[in-house]
């Protein structure tokens, strides 16, 4: 607009080849209506005040969001006027990095895409990392203002801080050293260490630590490495980045909490504090039994990601097996195979899953083999699909042709190659898996109901909907955020794994 | 550089982390206070006993207290919780539970009820057998309240504190709420026992009676039986109340009144073993024709009261019959023709005579008593009085005689229905009177009811039931029916039904739980009635092939596991402390109090003696 010379295409090319630009109007709408939805939750309806320490963090979102809009504002400038973006409105990123203090990660991660000219997988893995441990850091910070804590807290925070550090090392090294073409022999090392520190259920050090080693044994022979290409591609959606991220984040929380939270919080009734609004020692208040919310979603995590993970897990490895037999055998093998599958899938899962618990009785086990019967079919069903069509491929025939044995062929040859999308299936299958655990104890067919499981959770928390309505929203939001971000994450993998973009 | 912001965050926090570190306490520390005191010799066995408990879904709340109490207290808890009463009982039944969460309501508003059933050998309810326990159930049955205070004190002893058969958990309110801008709020009774009576709701606006209908909720479509000795059960119990009279009623508070009952008076006489009614005349029986409600003609007579309580009391008289225990204290109903008679007998612990106590307050005197009750004429004086024998001197029969299962039915009609007989009745063929099939709408709906009560069911199906009023039941009194139409809407989940009032598709709703209050009260057009019931919520040991069954330490450390203020803590306060089944209606003055040290003790005894 202030450069006539350019047309409005030319404009709007620039500015959709930025990934900075949509990440900084994404990040300031975000913070905006995170900063109006805290606004309006600190205004108390009975007394007509603002309870002070929730209206202070909606300030600070505000002012985070108008810093993210003049960015923008920026970033928009610059990419018109010279076609990228100047060195000090890059720099403003490390202002906007202490949205971080906020818990504020959509303006964080946008701070750090921004802060780096040249961008890529194994920068935004370290950053990720690091976010994810921060912020577990600080959400179990919040156990300080209990009575008491866990035996292993201190310990337990001390490890934490030891992996951020770490982490934080590495991000500095990655920043530093990752663009070159072949990679320090060090970084060996450094790889070495990230992969330590995802014992805590830390993904993306997990991830990060991988794409190093592949990239030193590659010794930049090749133009990179499939897993390179996939968090290549992946980690330039930033919907699918924070899917993950909040997925790494409770997996990460759900490791840590085996020593820095303390069970009796969230099992043991406590009838002094009944149904208490959300306060610095009960964050996010407390059911009708007294038990600390915050500390049940956190317990209730460690079900809810056990659950999901195993409930597609066993399906994709019994109706992947199953599917990929079937496709490569074909004739009766198939017929028989698939038959029978269409039994099974004639049969509702929901159903086949109440019925397995009215039969079997309510316990975890019985919850996951349930979950996971009724899903084989769809499996079995995808992998054929792709068997079917790999096994024509030439590859496949020259392998016959040496006289390969049909073990060999199928599990060498084309089930690696038809995995891709297994892998985005069963990451939008844990959504619903979640959701179908949670179902189910709400109808009081899941876990026994003072196991902290969100379904649980929010089954009680229905109740007083009217009168207390923190009960049944944070375990709510808790479910909807991880279905969310499941889906968000297969979104991101269905495109990673795409050959057809490549 | 880039990163001092992140440095200096990380920083922060793990600086702040360390200096609050110094102050923090950990779990160790704080249950290290107690050390000292389980440091001596008792510590030997820390395991926890395995214990199953027992539950309807419905009663989650309660089931999540007591588990989270016993496991407090050195417990390794397993739930069985099942999703209704039928699964519940089935499982009862098979004796898969250590505990039982148990309720009962004492609907008569008589001690002896709340205990003979539940803890005497062979009661209806009862999985006891303690002849201690028997003794003391028939000694108070035949004293007085003055006396049997006494003797339930020393029961409640044996039973919960000595034996530990059961652990009392609460008694309840009982709350309905209701509809103030339809339902006339002063026409909205609450009583202690007795069911709602619908011939006294009214509307605010009185000339919708006849054109409006009035919409209860209740949550059980399937009725057990529409004969009143066939069934004692809350799918019943309030329709049964309001389809047949009965010579008696329990006041709000639990007295006997001859009040809106089909007596106009009633006398017990000296020795406490003969009773006497004065009949009303002004009640006729109401049929259903073509789904409405219509006038039989025929009167409501001695005739009839007798055949009723002669049923009741006969364990043969039909197949399957619910309540004969109830009765079985009744030896003898016969009719008085004989005015003379009544002059002769004095009414207990006064000098009055019969005569005289059953004249009181009426427009006429007795002149003459009839057989016939055709020519029972009261304001001409003509009167029926029937009397009624007990097998030992028990004043508390008059409770059983305010039951639904006391209630008239007619000799004429149910001769005519019952023709099967009793000893080979085949439910596949008969059809007895008052089956629920017979009314609810289909193949099989031919109403042949005939009610003595304000109200008669005209017909249901699995959404609704439809009443009219009886349009024979003491006209032109102050007892008549107000509204003409009465529905009953089967809503069987709770916060359905609340809802269902708040939106005004239901005008009362009975049985509102303790966390709804505050929504009730919340809402302007709503009105919220409570008033502490006979409802008890107890444990009940099981009595077979389990360690609870034969070990009293065990039992008696689940007793005192069991904390009472938290329980009220959870209900804030809208429930009481129970001791037993009796508590609402004995004040015994014991209390169970929780005591952790005890449950040590006993569970040690309980573990050497394994």
């Amino acid at each position: 607009m202030t450069n006539p010379s350019l047309t409005k295409q030319e404009v709007g090319f620039r500015l959709k080849s930025c990934p900075e630009y949509g990440q900084a109007s994404f990040a300031g709408i975000v913070t905006i209506a995170l900063a109006v939805v805290l606004l309006l939750n600190s205004y108390q309806t009975a007394t007509g005040t603002f309870k002070s320490g929730v209206l202070a963090v909606s300030v600070a979102y505000f002012v985070f969001a108008l810093l993210q809009l003049a960015v923008w504002r920026l970033i928009r400038r610059d990419l018109v006027r010279a076609g990228e973006i100047k060195g000090s409105t890059r720099a403003l990123g490390y202002v906007l990095m202490l949205s971080l203090l906020t818990a504020n990660v959509f303006v964080a991660t946008a701070a750090f895409q921004l802060v780096k000219r040249k961008k890529n997988a194994a920068y935004t893995l370290a950053v990720y990392a690091l976010l994810t441990t921060v912020l577990v850091f600080a959400v179990t910070a919040f156990n300080l203002y209990k009575p008491y804590v866990a035996n292993g807290f201190l310990p337990g925070m001390f490890l934490l801080i030891a992996t951020a550090v770490l982490q934080l090392i590495a991000l500095i090294l990655t920043a530093l050293f990752a663009d070159r073409t072949v990679l320090p022999g060090w970084m060996a090392v450094v790889a070495g260490v990230l992969i330590l520190t995802a014992a805590t259920g830390n993904l993306f050090a997990l991830f990060l630590g991988l794409l190093l080693i592949a990239r030193l044994r590659d010794k930049g022979i090749t133009s990179g490495s499939k897993l390179g290409d996939v968090v290549e591609r992946l980690s330039r959606s930033s919907t699918s980045m924070l899917g993950l991220l909040f997925i790494t984040f409770l997996l990460t929380l759900a490791i840590t909490s085996l020593m820095t939270f303390d069970y009796s919080f969230a099992i043991d009734n406590n009838y002094s504090a009944i149904l208490q609004s959300p306060s610095l020692t009960y964050p996010l208040g407390t059911d009708n039994f007294g038990r600390d919310l915050f500390s049940r979603i956190v317990f209730g995590a460690r079900i809810s990601l056990l659950v999901g993970l195993l409930s597609t897990l066993i399906p994709v490895l019994i109706g992947g097996a199953l599917g990929a037999i079937s496709g490569y055998y074909g004739r009766q093998t198939d017929n028989i195979i698939m038959r029978a599958l269409d039994v099974l899938y004639a049969i509702p899962g929901i159903l086949l899953a109440i019925a397995i618990i009215a039969a079997f009785g309510a316990s975890t086990v019985n919850l996951i083999l349930a979950l996971s019967v009724g899903a084989i079919p769809t499996y079995a069903r995808t992998m054929r699909a792709n068997v079917m069509m790999v096994s024509t491929l030439e590859y496949v025939q020259a392998a016959r042709a040496f006289g390969a044995s049909d073990f060999s062929i199928l599990f060498k040859h084309i089930v690696p190659n038809s995995v891709a999308p297994m892998i985005v299936k069963s990451s939008l299958t844990i959504g619903t898996a979640v959701i179908s655990t949670s179902s189910l104890s709400f109808l009081g067919l899941g876990v026994e109901p003072h196991i902290p499981e969100w379904g649980n959770i929010l089954k009680l928390g229905s109740a007083y909907l009217e009168t207390h309505a923190f009960t049944a929203i944070y375990p709510g939001l808790a479910i909807i955020a991880l279905v969310l971000s499941f889906n968000f994450l297969g979104d991101g993998l269905r495109d990673a794994l795409d050959p057809k973009l490549d | 550089m880039k990163n001092k912001g992140k440095i200096a965050a990380v920083l922060l926090l793990s600086l702040s982390i360390m200096l609050s570190g110094c102050k923090v306490t950990t779990k160790n520390e704080v249950s290290e206070v107690p050390a000292p005191t389980e440091g001596t010799e008792t510590a030997a066995d820390n395991s926890a006993v395995d214990i199953e408990l027992l539950g309807m879904s419905a009663n989650e709340a309660d089931l999540n207290i007591v588990r989270d109490q016993l496991s407090k207290n050195g417990f390794n808890v397993k739930l069985n919780i099942q999703a209704d009463y039928g699964t519940f009982k089935a499982q009862q039944d098979a004796g898969n539970y250590d505990i039982a969460l148990s309720s009962w309501t004492t609907v008569t508003g008589n001690p002896d009820y709340a205990v003979r059933s539940l803890f005497k050998t062979g009661g209806d309810y009862s999985i006891l057998a303690d002849s201690e326990i028997d003794a003391l159930i028939d000694e108070a049955a035949a004293q007085t309240p003055e006396q049997f205070k006494e003797t339930y004190k020393k029961f409640e002893e044996q039973l919960v504190f000595e034996k530990a058969y059961i652990a009392p958990l609460y008694n309840s309110l009982k709350a309905q709420a209701f509809n103030q801008e339809v339902l006339n709020k002063d026409s909205v009774r609450i009583s202690k026992s007795r069911s709602l009576p619908w011939e006294e709701l009214d509307f605010n606006d009185t000339s919708k009676r006849a054109s409006e209908a009035l919409v209860l909720q209740s949550t059980m479509p399937t009725l057990t039986s529409l004969d009143p000795i066939k069934g004692n059960d809350g799918s019943i119990n309030i329709i049964n109340t309001n389809m047949y009279v009965r010579l008696v009623n329990l006041t709000d508070d639990d007295k006997i009144t001859s009040e809106g009952s089909l007596s106009l008076n009633h006398a017990i006489a000296e020795g406490n073993s003969e009773y006497y009614f004065i009949l009303r005349d002004d009640i006729n029986f109401a049929q259903i024709k073509d789904k409405l409600a219509v006038d039989t003609g025929e009167r409501v007579g001695a005739d009839d009261v007798i055949f009723s309580l002669n049923r009741a009391k006969d364990k043969n008289s039909v197949p399957d019959h619910r309540t004969y225990t109830l009765h079985e204290h009744i030896q003898n109903v016969e009719l008085v023709t004989d005015v003379a008679t009544l002059e002769s007998i004095k009414v207990s612990g006064s000098s009055e005579t019969v005569k005289a106590a059953l004249e009181k307050g009426l427009d006429s005197k007795i002149s003459s008593l009839v057989a016939d009750k055709t020519q029972a004429d009261n304001a001409g004086g003509k009167y029926q009085v029937v009397k009624l024998t007990t097998t030992t001197p028990f004043p508390q029969v008059l409770n059983y005689l305010a039951h639904q299962s006391a209630g008239i039915v007619s000799k004429k009609q149910v001769e005519a229905i019952n023709t099967y007989d009793v000893a080979t009745f085949d439910v596949n063929k008969d059809i007895p009177y008052g089956d629920q099939n017979t009314v609810t709408e289909g193949s099989q709906y031919n109403n042949t009811l005939y009610t003595s009560g304000p109200y008669i069911l005209s017909y249901k199906n699995d959404y609704e039931a439809i009443f009219y009023k009886n349009p024979g039941y003491m006209k032109g009194t102050e007892h008549e029916p107000r509204i003409n139409n009465i529905k009953i809407r089967f809503i069987k989940d709770a916060d359905s039904s609340l809802s269902a009032l708040r939106s005004g598709e239901i005008h009362l709703y009975y049985g509102v739980s303790e966390t709804k209050y505050d929504v009730v009260k919340g809402d302007s057009k709503l009105a919220l009635q409570t008033i502490p019931s006979n409802a008890v919520s107890y444990l009940l040991f099981n009595t077979k092939n389990r360690p609870v069954a034969e070990s009293a330490d065990l039992r008696k450390a689940v007793l005192y596991s069991i904390n009472q203020d938290e329980i009220l803590a959870y209900y804030a306060g809208n429930k009481f402390k129970a001791t037993s089944t009796l508590s609402p209606l004995v004040q015994t003055g014991l209390e169970l109090k929780a005591d952790s040290a005890k449950v040590k003790e006993f569970l040690n005894a309980y573990k050497a003696s394994k």
